[in-house]
C-alpha cells in the first residue's frame, strides 16, 4: 500500500486551475521527485498535502488516513513534514531553538507545565535537547548550535531547515527545491544527504529544478505541466518521454491559432 | 549541591524565599524612603508588570495592540467593583481583576487575532476605545464621574512581589515548549504550523496572559490611586506601555524592566524642567530610538552576554576560527 496518495486532487483559483485531477502515489521508503516548469502547480501539490489548501475536488490520502480538511497544525503530528521554497527559518532564533520548535508536535508540556516547571517537564525538555542535537549532528550544524539561524551560510540555512523537519522524526519528509540557490559541491553534499535520510527510513518527496539531481537521486519521476500529471516512470523513461520534453522545450509548432498571428 | 539544587521541592522553597526576601527588602524601603519617592517606585512597578504582559502579546508571540489599557481598565474596574461593593479583600480583587481582564482577553482573541499587523493594531485599538465608552455608560461604573472611595490598599511591597513574580513566571514561560512556540508564530507563521505549532492557540495564549497582567497592574493602579475614571485609560496610555516595551527592547525581558524604571522614572526626573519636560521626554524617547533601534536591550542575549563576560578570560569562543 502506498504511504500518500491523491486522488483526482483539483484545485481552483477563481478560475485558474492550478493542479488538475492528479493522481500520485507516492510509495514508503522511495525517493520521488515532481518536476515541471515554473507555474505547473508543483509547489502547490505540497500545500494540499500539508494542508495549507484545501483541495476543491478529490481526496489526498496518508497511511490510510484522510489529510483533506485537517488543520495544518496537525499535519506534522500525522508525520509529514516540510521545507519551504523560500527559506523559512525562524530567524532570530538560535540554532539549536529552530531545530527545538521543530520537535512541537513531539512535547507535551503546556502552560501549566512551563509555570510549574515540574521534574516531567524537566525531563521533555532534556530529551527535546538531545533529539535536536542528533538532528543537528546529523546535517553537520552541531558546532553551530547557539548561533542564531539568520548568521546562518544559505547552504547552512537550507541543511538547518532540513533539520528542523526531520527532529520529529516524520514518515515522509517534503523538499521543496532543496538545492535552490546551492553551488555544485553544496548540490553534491545535499544529494548525499537525502540519500542517508532515506536510509534511516524516512520517504522522501521532493520538488526540483535542478535536472542532475533530480536524475540520479529519484527512483521515480513525476512530471507536472499546467497542473496536469503528463508523465510518470524512472528517469529514463521521463527523460525521453515526448510530452514532457515538449513541455520543457517546446514542439516546434504553435499549439493554438491564435497565438500566431 | 548541584543535584539538591535540581530538586523541585528545593526550587519551590528557593523560588519562595527569594519572594519573602524580595518582600522584606521592600518593606525596609517602604519604610525608609520618602512617599514620593516611593510612589514612583510603586508605578515602576505597576507599569512593569503591564507591560511584561505587553511584551509576551508584541514581543514574544509578534502581535501588534494598540488597545492594553482596555485590559488595565478592565481589571480596575473589576476589582475596585469586588472590593468596594461586594467587600472583598485586596488580593482577591486583585486576582479577579486580572482574571476578568484575561476572560475579555480569550473572548476579544479569537474574533480579532485572525488580523495580523497593522489590521490587528487597529482592531484592539477600536476595542479599546469600545471599552472606554462602554465604562463611560455604565451605571456601575459611575460613569464618566469616575469611581470614587476605593481603598489605597495597594502598596509597595505588594507591587514588587507581584512584579517579581510575573518576572520568573514570563522567564519560565519563554524557555518552554509554550514559550519557544510563541517565538515561532512571531517569526514566521507559515513554517510554525508547519512544524504543528496550532498558531490560534499560542496567540490566543499570549493574548489572555498579556490581558491577565494587564488586569493585575490595572487592579493595583485602582487601589493606588483611589479614585479611576474611563479616561485614565485611553488611548495614550496604551501608547505608554508600548512604548515602554519598544524602548526596552521587543521581547527582551529585562528590556522591559529597565524600560518601565527609565520610562515611569524619567518625567519625574525631568519635573525640574517645568514646562519643558514632556518636550525633553520626547526627545529622550527620539534619542535612545536612534541609537539604540531596536530598543535598550533588543537583540542581547542576556545569557550569552554573561557567559560571554566569564569565559572571556578563559578561552575563545568555540566553534569558531577552525
Amino acid at each position: 500500500m502506498s504511504l500518500l496518495s491523491l486522488k483526482d486532487v483539483t484545485i481552483r483559483f477563481g478560475g485558474l486551475t492550478a493542479v488538475d485531477t492528479v493522481n500520485l502515489e507516492v510509495q514508503q521508503g522511495e525517493i520521488l521527485a515532481l518536476i515541471g516548469p515554473n507555474g505547473a502547480g508543483k509547489s502547490t501539490v505540497f500545500n494540499l498535502i500539508t494542508s495549507i489548501y484545501q483541495p476543491t475536488e478529490g481526496a489526498i490520502s496518508f497511511d490510510g488516513k484522510p489529510l483533506v480538511g485537517i488543520p495544518t497544525h496537525k499535519i506534522a503530528d500525522m508525520g509529514i513534514t516540510r521545507t519551504f521554497q523560500t527559506i523559512r527559518l525562524f530567524s532570530e532564533l538560535s540554532v539549536l531553538d529552530n531545530v527545538k520548535i521543530g520537535a512541537h508536535c513531539r512535547g507535551k508540556a503546556g502552560l501549566l507545565q512551563a509555570l510549574t516547571r515540574l521534574p516531567g517537564m524537566k525531563r521533555e525538555e532534556k530529551e527535546l535537547e538531545e533529539k535536536a542535537i542528533v538532528a543537528l549532528e546529523f546535517l553537520d550544524l552541531a558546532t553551530k548550535k547557539e548561533e542564531m539561524a539568520k548568521n546562518l551560510s544559505y547552504g547552512e540555512q537550507r541543511r538547518l531547515e532540513i533539520a528542523r523537519a526531520l527532529v520529529s522524526k516524520p514518515k515522509i519528509l517534503l523538499l521543496d527545491e532543496p538545492a535552490a540557490g546551492m553551488n555544485p559541491q553544496e548540490k553534491v553534499v545535499l544529494m548525499e544527504m537525502i540519500r542517508r535520510i532515506r536510509d534511516t527510513g524516512i520517504t522522501i518527496f521532493l520538488v526540483e529544478h535542478d535536472m542532475k539531481l533530480v536524475m540520479n537521486i529519484s527512483e521515480r519521476i513525476a512530471v507536472l505541466d499546467y497542473g496536469k500529471k503528463i508523465a510518470e516512470g524512472n528517469p529514463l523513461e521521463v527523460r525521453s518521454n515526448k510530452a514532457v520534453i515538449e513541455a520543457y522545450l517546446g514542439s516546434g509548432q504553435f499549439k493554438s491559432r491564435r497565438i500566431r498571428r | 549541591m548541584k543535584k539538591l539544587l535540581n530538586n523541585w521541592i528545593v526550587q519551590v522553597l528557593l523560588f519562595l524565599s527569594i519572594l519573602g526576601l524580595t518582600a522584606f527588602g521592600a518593606q525596609i524601603v517602604n519604610d525608609l524612603m520618602p512617599p514620593y519617592i516611593l510612589m514612583i517606585c510603586l508605578f515602576i512597578g505597576i507599569n512593569l508588570i503591564m507591560a511584561l504582559g505587553l511584551n509576551l502579546i508584541t514581543g514574544v508571540t509578534g502581535q501588534l495592540t494598540l488597545g492594553h489599557a482596555a485590559f488595565m481598565s478592565i481589571g480596575a474596574y473589576a476589582s475596585a467593583i469586588a472590593t468596594v461593593n461586594y467587600d472583598i479583600p485586596f488580593l482577591l480583587g486583585v486576582l479577579i481583576g486580572g482574571l476578568a481582564a484575561g476572560l475579555v482577553g480569550i473572548i476579544i482573541g479569537f474574533p480579532t487575532l485572525r488580523l495580523t499587523g497593522d489590521y490587528l493594531a487597529i482592531a484592539t485599538l477600536g476595542f479599546a476605545e469600545i471599552v472606554r465608552v462602554q465604562f463611560t455608560n455604565m451605571k456601575i461604573t459611575n460613569g464618566a464621574i469616575g469611581f470614587l472611595g476605593i481603598e489605597g490598599s495597594t502598596t509597595f511591597p505588594i507591587v514588587i512581589t507581584i512584579a517579581v513574580t510575573v518576572v520568573f513566571a514570563m522567564v519560565w514561560l519563554e524557555n518552554s515548549r509554550n514559550g519557544r512556540a510563541m517565538l515561532a508564530v512571531r517569526e514566521d507563521e507559515v513554517a510554525s504550523s508547519a512544524v504543528g505549532i496550532n498558531t490560534t492557540l499560542y496567540k490566543i495564549q499570549a493574548f489572555a496572559i498579556g490581558a491577565f497582567c494587564a488586569g493585575v497592574g490595572g487592579a493595583l493602579f485602582a487601589h493606588t490611586t483611589t479614585f479611576i475614571q474611563p479616561t485614565d485609560f485611553g488611548f495614550l496610555k496604551s501608547i505608554d506601555i508600548l512604548s515602554i516595551v519598544v524602548l526596552g527592547g521587543l521581547g527582551s525581558i529585562p528590556g522591559t524592566i529597565i524600560g518601565a524604571i527609565v520610562l515611569t522614572a524619567a518625567p519625574e526626573i525631568l519635573r525640574p524642567l517645568s514646562n519643558y519636560r514632556m518636550m525633553v521626554y520626547g526627545l529622550l524617547l527620539v534619542v535612545i530610538m536612534i541609537f539604540r533601534p531596536y530598543g535598550l536591550l533588543g537583540g542581547v542575549n542576556i545569557r550569552h552576554a554573561v557567559r560571554r563576560a566569564i569565559m572571556w578570560p578563559k578561552k575563545k569562543q568555540p566553534g569558531r576560527g577552525e
